[in-house]
């Protein structure tokens, strides 16, 4: 049986419209069923046509408009094994999700579960489209889907204010990247992604540039890369945690992947190598998200915020594999991506666990409070290693493989200490919220303002044991979070999946129906060894932080940095201002320097 | 003259894309804010069909037009409707959240919206 590639986009949405129209009639557990169901089959399908993509990307034109000789008439998905996986991805997490708030999340006429699918649709239709301006449409209802969960309590201030910046700056990105989208049609005339690839060529101008800055801008804002990231830490604080999960788990995440398929499928002859300038200005964005992240996490104190920070510097971490932009580092990249969902996913849960037995996220009154929840403090310790990637957990694999492409190069000791700064300080944060509420160790610690905002509990039910359908995903998370780890093909098969996205020629004459590349193989190992010596590292160095921070009073007053560095960073936190104003004037600044640094050094 | 009028229209798109920026960043007003959103919007349409124009090209529609007549660009018109739905929703949705803010916290300033800080 052959599944039409439009159906993971239009399955969720047929789903979401019934749900929406018929719901007053509906009980509570039939709308969840549904909703349930609808992502699981959409897992099965994306999963069907990852393996039928393995051969060659295929190439689904809507309502038959195929190509006539060079010019691209209708739109269509071309569908390649990254796209597809991380369509698979999008699914899983929306599955656990919907079953961790299935039955007890308040909902009430907010229309949580329509909006979900529609999320869903949303980003399937994202990672599998081929044509530029349906990513675009594909982008808004993606954003337009995630303000509408975001601000699900409308009830309270603290929600509305995370909503109304994450729609504003948003939707500001997206004007940067519409305005870059017109810059590419006026110098090609077309809007398939391999007909404008094949268009472009090597061309190398102003107005090249200028497009690809553009488009990239509003991808960079929903990458949450410095300096553009300030609405993810407002989003995340205020969400409800399965929408948590699917923020900082994929769609950060595809933020991230638009800028891989723009600059391979469309630039990568005309920004590509020879030109340096794109490789160099994406490595600094990354490394200094990665640090910055790595350090904001560590300052904070609420548990959701935390959390957003360390999605921050692990983006960062990933952009850096898209600036190395080589197969070695494009699989890198997917078992990272991998590996920091799941582990994120299984840290956000355990959160939502926290905030339904203890009814709060704010580290200093949670002090003490969780040492009868042995359960739920394993699952967070877990978490806090596979941040740090300490193996069976593949995130230190992702590093290995991205660090591996550079060898030898200037380039590689920035990508180690970037990743090595960002695994210690965010497992770190996460190991002094272990000692602290789940050990008791030390004191309840520094208070902030943003730990303060209160949070009305998400579910109703008050129970005395943790309910299967809230612990259940978490497990899995963390569980799934080994799989690259311990399935020997799997560095192979990224590398397959990534030399496929990196052949623009490939793609491009599979788009016009010409003859199919050959499977692609793949030689790529990672060097394990080196990964567990490096995660081991990180590992120690984080617990040693957490450790001098909860344990401040012993620590001689002169060498009181770690405590410093929870408590008192407060030029780097006013930043943080809350205003979507200044988030805005943060983006002009990125997009300024960005383009500078593009232009000066093309 | 005539390099002016093809230029003039990408300095409007230009002025009235800063013009938007400007307002949100200056904005104490969320419905305000909202507003310049939406001019900001604005400046893609400018630039959109103005990619698409044609000297005397006429409208694309060809009910009683020999097929060979030259017209302005369809598509980016096209894009820009696809935008403007796009945008509506957008503008709706956080005009919802404007209400809703004014009715739970009886604030319209952004500063008094500001819970999280730091």
């Amino acid at each position: 049986m052959t599944i039409s590639p439009a159906l993971p986009v239009a399955l969720p949405m047929l789903a979401a419209a019934a749900i929406a129209g018929v719901r007053r009639w509906l009980s509570r557990a039939v709308v969840d069923a549904v909703a349930i169901l609808t992502a699981a089959t959409n897992l099965v399908m994306c999963a069907l046509l990852l393996t039928r993509s393995w051969d060659a990307p295929i190439v689904y034109w809507f309502g038959n408009w195929f190509p006539r000789g060079r010019m691209v008439l209708g739109v269509g998905f071309v569908i390649d094994p990254v796209g597809a996986g991380l369509a698979t991805l999008a699914a899983l997490l929306m599955l656990l999700a919907l079953i961790y708030s299935s039955s007890a999340m308040e909902s009430g006429d907010n229309h949580y579960q329509p909006l979900m699918l529609v999320f869903l649709a949303a980003m399937s239709g994202f990672v599998l489209t081929g044509d530029l301006f349906n990513l675009f449409v594909f982008f808004e209802l993606m954003s337009t889907a995630a303000f509408a969960l975001c601000g699900l309590k409308v009830e309270e201030p603290a929600p509305l204010q995370g909503a109304f910046n994450f729609a504003v700056t948003n939707t500001v990105g997206a004007f940067f990247t519409l305005t870059g989208l017109a810059f590419v049609y006026a110098a090609t005339g077309a809007l398939n992604m391999a007909q404008i690839g094949s268009l472009l060529g090597s061309r190398h101008d102003t107005l090249v540039i200028g497009g690809y800055l553009f488009l990239i801008t509003g991808f960079l804002i929903k990458s949450a890369a410095v300096p553009f990231h300030f609405w993810l830490a407002d989003a995340h604080a205020v969400s409800p945690t399965p929408v948590c999960v699917l923020f900082s788990g994929i769609m950060v995440e595809l933020g991230l992947f638009a800028i891989l398929r723009v600059t391979n499928t469309m630039f990568r002859a005309s920004m590509g190598p020879p030109h340096t300038a794109l490789r160099d200005v994406l490595l600094t964005v990354g490394a200094v998200s990665a640090v910055w992240g790595g350090a904001m996490c560590f300052a904070e104190h609420h548990l959701k915020r935390l959390l957003a920070f360390s999605t921050i510097s692990h983006a960062g971490a990933m952009m850096m594999a898209l600036a190395v932009n080589t197969p070695a580092a494009i699989a890198g990249w997917l078992v990272y991506l991998f590996a920091h969902a799941m582990a994120k996913s299984g840290l956000f849960f355990t959160a939502g666990i926290l905030l339904h037995r203890l009814r709060t996220m704010s580290e200093p009154l949670l002090f003490a409070r969780g040492t009868k929840l042995r359960f739920t403090a394993a699952l967070w310790l877990l978490g806090g290693c596979a941040l740090a990637g300490l193996p069976p957990f593949a995130i230190s694999l992702g590093e290995e493989l991205t660090s591996s492409a550079t060898k030898h190069s200037d380039a590689s000791v920035v990508l180690m200490a970037a990743f090595l700064l960002s695994g210690t300080l965010t497992a770190a944060a996460v190991f002094r919220v272990f000692m602290r509420v789940f050990c008791g160790w030390g004191d309840h610690g520094p208070a902030d303002r943003s730990a303060e905002v209160d949070e009305l509990p998400e579910m109703h039910e008050q129970n005395r044991v943790i309910p299967a359908r809230m612990f259940v995903p978490a497990l899995l998370c963390v569980l799934f979070g080994t799989v690259p780890f311990l399935l020997p093909q799997a560095v192979s098969w990224s590398g397959v999946a990534a030399a496929r996205m990196l052949d623009q020629q490939a793609y491009i004459r599979v788009v016009y129906g010409q003859a199919r590349s050959a499977v692609a193989q793949s030689s790529l190992a990672a060097d394990v060894w080196s990964a567990l010596l490096h995660s081991l590292l990180a590992v120690a160095c984080g617990a040693a932080l957490a450790a001098a921070a909860v344990f401040h009073k012993a620590v001689p007053r002169r060498l009181r940095w770690a405590s410093h560095m929870e408590g008192s960073m407060v030029w780097m936190r006013s930043l943080q201002s809350g205003h979507a104003g200044d988030y805005v004037v943060w983006t002009m600044a990125g997009f300024s320097l960005l383009g500078t640094a593009l232009f000066l050094l093309r | 003259m005539n390099s002016v009028i093809h230029t003039f229209p990408y300095l409007v798109a230009g002025w009235v894309f800063l013009c938007g920026l400007y307002g949100i960043v200056t904005s104490r007003h969320l419905v305000h804010m909202v507003v310049s959103m939406a001019v900001l919007q604005t400046s893609t349409y400018i630039l959109l069909l103005n990619i698409g124009f044609r000297q005397s090209g006429a409208a694309p529609v060809f009910a009683d037009l020999p097929p060979s007549t030259r017209i302005v660009d369809p598509i980016v018109q096209a894009l820009m409707l696809t935008d403007i739905v796009v945008e509506a929703t957008v503008v709706a949705l956080v005009l919802a959240f404007v209400v809703k803010a004014h009715e739970n916290a009886g604030t319209l300033s952004p500063d008094d919206l500001r819970m999280m800080r730091g």
